[in-house]
C-alpha cells in the first residue's frame, strides 16, 4: 500500500472541494458580503494543495482493497479539514468548531455549533449547505462519475462510500452508475428548488434548503430552521423531498425510466414507508389525546414533519419536539437508529438492515421449531446468504456499540445522560438535532472540545458505514 | 407409421415397446451399442448405435421417410438438436423430452426451437402433475381425466368395510337413483375381470370406475372411504420432480415439507421454494418423521432416486397411518407389487413421459389416452367424426372387439352411461377401455 497512491486521488478530491468553495465565493460576491476573501483564500489553498498533491504523485494503475479504504476515509477527513477553513478565516468559529461544523456538513449530519445562523454572512451559509449537498450523494461517487480512469478500483471506492449492504449496479460500467445517481440527485434538487420558488421562497433560501434536504442534511440558513417558513405548502414540500431523499436512488432511477411500480414491488420501500406512516399515526394520536394542537391539520403536519425529518435523518425542524410527550420522543429516538433506505442519502442503520435482521429473527424461530430444517432468509424475493446476513448483524452490533461508547464518553465529559445519548445517536445516525440540551432549538457549541472530537468521529463512522473507517484500526491493515 | 426414437433409456425403450406392439415401424437410436443391441434382442424393432444429434446418423436411420421423431434421450440438448435436424428433413411430427425447466419454459421464445419441436415433454413435470392428481383423493391409485375433466377414470381399492362388499354390481346399481358411472374392470388376485352384473365386489378388489367426475365422491363413499382434504404433504427426496410437485402444492395452498439427505441440495431447495419447509435428513428416518408430525399429514410422497428406499419409506409412512402414500417407482416390474404391499399409488416420470408421448402420437381421432398400471389396459378417448362408420349406430350394433369396453360417452356437457340402446352421434366423445391386443381394432372402428 502506498501513501502516494492515496495522495493522488485525495488531492483531486481536495481540489474539487476547493472548486466548490469557489462557487460559494461567487455567491458571496453577488451579495458583496464580508466573506469573499475568506472563501476565496480557502478555495485557492484547497485547489493549489490538492492539485499539487495530485500532480506530484503517479496515477495508480489499480487499487488494492486496503488502498480503497484508506483513500475513502482520508478523502472525507481532508474534505472536512479544508472545508473548515472558510469558517475559521471568516472568524466565526474556532478551528475545532470550524472542523466540527465542516464534518457535520459533509457527513450530512447537520449538527451545528452556530446558535444563530442568521447572523452569518450569506456566502458562508451557502458553503455550509453546499458541503452537505456534496457529501450527500458522496464526493467519491462524484469523482468516480467524472473521472474515467477509476475503473476497477472505482467499484471498491464506490462500495466503501455508498450506504447499504450491497450497492446495485444500474449500468455495466461503474462510471455510468455513478453518473446516473448524480443526475437523479441534481434533478430532484432542481425540482425542489422550483417547487419552493412557487411557494414564494427567495432563490437563495430555495437553493440552500434544497441543498439541506436532498442529502438528508438539515442545515438551515434560518435559526428556527424550516419553522421560519410558516407556509404549510413549504413545509409539505420539505416533507415530500425529505421522504424522497430517504428512498433508494436506484428506485428513483427506475421510476424515472417509466417503471414507477418498481417502488411498490420493493419490499424495503414498503417497510420504510410503513414504518414512517406508523410513527406518524402514533405521534399524531398522542398529540390528539394530549390536545397539544388546535387543528387536526396542524397536528398532522407537525407530526409528519418531525417523523420524516428524523426518520430520514435530515434533522430539519418546525417544532421543538423536546417538549413533546415522552412516548413521541422515544419513537423519534428509535427512528434515529433506523434511518433511510439502503442506497439513499439517509443515514442510520438503513431500513434494509433492520428488515433483514427482523426476518432473520423469524427464521431463527422457525429453526427452533424444526431443528433439522434448512431455512434461508429472503428479502425482496432474493436470498440473503449467510455471509451477507452476518455482515448485516455485525454492522448493527457495531453501530449500537459505537453509539454506547459515544454516549459514555460524552457522559464522562460531564454531559447529562439524555443529552449524551441523544447527541451520540444524532451523530452516528447523521441526523443533527438530538434530545434535551442538543434538541432542535439548541446547538452543539457548548459541548466540551473532546466531546466535539468524539461526535466528529461518530459522524464519520455513521456516514461511511463503520466498516470503512474501523478497518483502518485493524492491526492487519497496516501490516505489509 | 415409421417412427424414429432417439435414446434407448427407460423412456425410449418403453415407448418403443408400446408403439411396436401397436404395429408401428420403429427405429431406435442410442449412443451406447450395448443398450442398442439389448433393445434389438427384446423388441421387434431396428436399432442403430450412434449420436442422435448427428446428421449422418439420422440419415443412416432413414430420417427422410420418418413420420415422427421422438427424441427422448436424457440429454436435453441432444433431443433439441435431433428435433431441429429432423425439421430440416421435413419430418411431420417432432417430440422432444426436455427436463431442464429453463429450456422447457423458454424454448417457446426461441424461434428455431418452436419450429423444430411440436411437443415438449417434461417427465418430471408430468409426473408431479400426476402425483398431485393422485393426492387429491385418498382412494385413487390411478386417475385419468377425459372430456376436459368431465369424465374421470379412477382405480381404487375396495375397503373391507365398504357398503358395496358382498353385493353384486347389479344390486349396487339398483340402489342408486341417478347413476352416471360404471365399473369397467376389476383386478383381483393378479387377474383382470371385465365384470358383469352378477359379479360380486370383494374386499381388496382393485376396481376401475369410469363416469362423470361429479359422481366420484359417491363412488368413494361406496368403496368405503371417508371425506378427505389435503392440507399437509411430506415429500421424501428433493429432486426435480419434488420441486415441481412442491410448487403445484404451494400454489394450491397445501403445506409442504421436503426431506432431503444432501445438505447442499437442501440449501438449493430452500432458496428455490418460498414456503416449503426443508429438512435435512433421510426419508426413512422414523425419528425425524415423528418429530415433524408424520401422524398428522394427509399425504406422503417419496421421490428419492432409489426404488428400494421409496418402497421402504412408503411402508413406514403407511404404518404411521398416513392416509395417502405415493411412491416413485422406476422399475416397471415393481409396480404390481406396490398396491399389494399397501402403498396407495406408484408414479414414474418415465411412464408419465411415455403416456404423454403416446397421447400425442395417437391424436386425431384419439383425444386422450391413459395407460393403466394395475391392469394391462389403456383407456382411450375417441372423438366421433361425421364420416365414421359408428355414427348413428347403437352400441349394440357396433362390433367392439373382445377385451374392450365403452366406459363413458360425453355429448356436449352431458355424460351418458353406456348401454346397448345408446346411439352414437357425430361430435360425441367416447372413452373406451381396451387391452393392448384390442387397441388397433378399436381405433379402426372410429376411423
Amino acid at each position: 500500500m502506498s501513501a502516494r497512491t492515496a495522495l493522488h486521488i485525495v488531492g483531486l478530491i481536495v481540489a474539487a472541494v476547493g472548486a466548490a468553495m469557489g462557487v460559494s465565493c461567487i455567491v458571496a460576491l453577488l451579495y458583496s458580503g464580508p466573506d469573499v476573501v475568506p472563501l476565496l483564500a480557502s478555495a485557492v489553498i484547497a485547489v493549489v494543495l490538492g492539485l499539487a498533491a495530485n500532480r506530484l504523485t503517479a496515477r495508480p494503475k489499480d487499487l488494492t482493497i486496503r488502498e480503497s479504504y484508506l483513500i475513502v476515509t482520508l478523502a472525507w477527513v481532508s474534505a472536512a479539514v479544508f472545508g473548515a477553513l472558510p469558517y475559521w478565516f471568516a472568524g466565526v468559529a474556532s478551528p475545532l468548531d470550524a472542523f466540527f461544523e465542516s464534518i457535520s456538513g459533509f457527513t450530512t449530519t447537520g449538527a451545528s455549533i452556530f446558535p444563530d445562523p442568521e447572523s452569518l454572512p450569506l456566502g458562508i451559509l451557502f458553503w455550509r449547505d453546499m458541503s452537505q449537498w456534496l457529501g450527500g450523494m458522496g464526493i467519491i461517487v462524484l469523482v468516480v462519475a467524472v473521472l474515467p480512469f477509476l475503473g476497477v478500483g472505482g467499484m471498491q471506492l464506490f462500495r466503501a462510500e455508498v450506504p447499504g449492504p450491497t450497492p446495485e449496479r444500474l449500468q455495466p460500467r461503474i462510471r455510468q452508475t455513478a453518473s446516473i445517481l448524480w443526475r437523479v440527485y441534481v434533478g430532484l434538487t432542481a425540482a425542489q428548488v422550483i417547487l419552493y420558488l412557487f411557494g414564494g421562497m427567495s432563490l437563495y433560501d430555495s437553493v440552500t434548503h434544497a441543498f439541506g434536504t436532498l442529502p438528508t442534511g438539515g442545515f438551515s440558513t434560518k435559526t428556527a430552521s424550516i419553522g421560519a417558513f410558516t407556509s404549510p405548502y413549504i413545509q409539505y414540500v420539505t416533507i415530500a423531498f425529505m421522504y424522497l431523499a430517504g428512498v433508494n436512488f436506484s428506485l428513483h432511477f427506475r421510476a424515472l425510466k417509466g417503471r414507477p411500480h418498481s417502488m411498490l414491488e420493493d419490499e424495503e420501500w414498503r417497510f420504510y414507508t410503513l414504518l414512517l406512516l406508523s410513527a406518524v399515526v402514533i405521534i399524531l394520536g398522542s398529540h390528539l389525546i394530549a390536545g397539544t394542537y388546535d387543528s387536526l391539520e396542524g397536528a398532522f403536519r407537525a407530526s409528519a414533519f418531525q417523523v420524516v425529518s428524523i426518520g430520514t435523518t435530515t434533522g430539519f425542524a418546525t417544532e421543538d419536539y423536546v417538549t413533546w410527550p415522552a412516548l413521541t420522543q422515544g419513537i423519534l429516538l428509535f427512528l434515529m437508529f433506523v434511518g433511510g433506505m439502503a442506497g439513499s442519502t439517509g443515514g442510520g442503520m438503513k431500513t434494509m438492515r433492520l428488515w433483514a435482521a427482523l426476518k432473520q429473527g423469524v427464521v431463527e424461530l422457525r429453526k427452533h421449531l424444526h431443528p433439522r430444517a434448512v431455512v434461508v432468509t429472503r428479502v425482496g424475493g432474493k436470498v440473503v446468504h449467510e455471509g451477507v446476513m452476518l455482515n448485516i448483524l455485525a454492522f448493527m452490533l457495531l453501530f449500537v456499540a459505537s453509539f454506547i461508547v459515544g454516549s459514555l464518553l460524552l457522559a464522562a465529559l460531564g454531559v447529562d445522560l439524555v443529552t449524551a445519548a441523544g447527541a451520540s445517536a444524532a451523530a452516528i445516525g447523521n441526523i443533527g438535532p438530538g434530545l434535551a440540551s442538543v434538541g432542535p432549538t439548541e446547538n452543539y457549541s457548548w459541548i466540551p472540545g473532546a466531546g466535539k472530537i468524539v461526535l466528529s468521529l461518530l459522524m464519520l463512522l455513521g456516514r461511511l458505514e463503520i466498516y470503512t473507517v474501523l478497518v483502518l484500526f485493524h492491526p492487519e491493515f497496516w501490516r505489509r | 407409421m415409421k417412427i424414429l426414437i432417439v435414446g434407448a433409456g427407460a423412456v425410449g425403450f418403453t415407448l418403443a415397446e408400446h408403439l411396436s406392439e401397436e404395429g408401428h415401424d420403429i427405429v431406435l437410436l442410442d449412443q451406447d451399442p450395448e443398450r442398442a443391441s439389448y433393445a434389438q434382442d427384446q423388441l421387434d424393432i431396428m436399432t442403430i448405435a450412434g449420436n442422435g444429434a448427428s446428421l449422418s446418423t439420422l440419415e443412416q436411420a432413414g430420417i427422410e421417410k420418418v413420420d415422427l421423431i421422438a427424441a427422448v434421450s436424457n440429454v436435453d440438448e441432444v433431443n433439441l438438436i435431433a428435433c431441429m435436424s429432423a425439421a430440416q428433413f421435413n419430418v411431420p411430427v417432432k417430440v422432444a423430452r426436455i427436463s431442464n425447466p429453463e429450456y422447457f419454459t423458454e424454448a417457446g421464445r426461441l424461434e428455431s426451437a418452436r419450429q423444430g419441436v411440436d411437443l415438449m415433454i417434461n417427465p418430471e413435470l408430468e409426473c408431479a402433475r400426476e402425483t398431485y392428481q393422485l393426492l387429491q383423493s385418498e382412494a385413487a391409485s390411478e386417475l385419468a381425466f377425459f372430456a376436459g375433466g368431465r369424465v374421470q377414470l379412477m382405480g381404487l381399492r375396495v375397503q373391507p368395510n365398504a357398503p358395496i362388499v358382498g353385493r353384486s354390481l347389479a344390486e349396487v346399481a339398483a340402489g342408486l337413483k341417478d347413476r352416471r358411472f360404471l365399473t369397467a374392470a376389476i383386478a383381483r388376485e393378479g387377474q383382470t375381470i371385465i365384470p358383469r352384473g352378477d359379479d360380486v365386489f370383494q374386499p381388496d378388489d382393485l376396481a376401475y370406475i369410469i363416469g362423470e367426475s361429479t359422481q366420484m365422491p359417491l363412488v368413494l363413499e361406496l368403496a368405503g372411504y371417508s371425506k378427505f382434504r389435503l392440507s399437509r404433504v411430506m415429500i421424501g427426496g428433493g429432486g426435480r420432480t419434488a420441486v415441481y410437485l412442491a410448487e403445484i402444492l404451494e400454489a394450491h395452498g397445501v403445506d409442504v415439507t421436503i426431506i432431503e439427505a444432501d445438505r447442499a441440495r437442501c440449501v438449493k431447495l430452500a432458496e428455490k421454494l418460498k414456503k416449503a419447509l426443508i429438512l435435512h435428513g433421510n426419508a426413512t428416518d422414523m425419528e425425524l418423521l415423528e418429530m415433524e408430525g408424520v401422524e398428522e399429514i394427509e399425504g406422503f410422497v417419496v421421490f428419492t432416486g432409489s426404488d428400494d428406499t421409496n418402497m421402504l419409506a412408503s411402508l413406514l409412512a403407511k404404518t404411521h397411518g398416513v392416509p395417502k402414500v405415493v411412491a416413485l417407482i422406476n422399475r416397471i416390474d415393481y409396480i404390481p407389487l406396490v398396491s399389494r404391499v399397501g402403498i396407495d399409488a406408484a408414479v414414474s416420470p418415465r411412464l408419465s413421459a411415455v403416456n404423454g408421448i403416446l397421447r400425442y402420437v395417437r391424436r386425431g381421432i384419439v383425444v386422450g389416452v391413459a395407460s393403466l398400471r394395475g391392469i394391462e389396459a389403456e383407456a382411450i378417448e375417441f372423438s366421433v367424426r361425421s364420416g365414421s362408420g359408428v355414427v348413428d349406430q347403437s352400441l349394440a350394433e357396433i362390433e367392439f372387439p373382445d377385451h374392450s369396453l365403452v366406459g363413458a360417452i360425453t355429448r356436449g356437457i352431458r355424460v351418458i352411461v353406456p348401454s346397448g340402446d345408446v346411439t352414437l352421434k357425430a361430435g360425441d366423445k367416447v372413452t373406451v377401455l381396451a387391452m393392448p391386443d384390442a387397441v388397433k381394432a378399436v381405433e379402426k372402428l372410429f376411423q
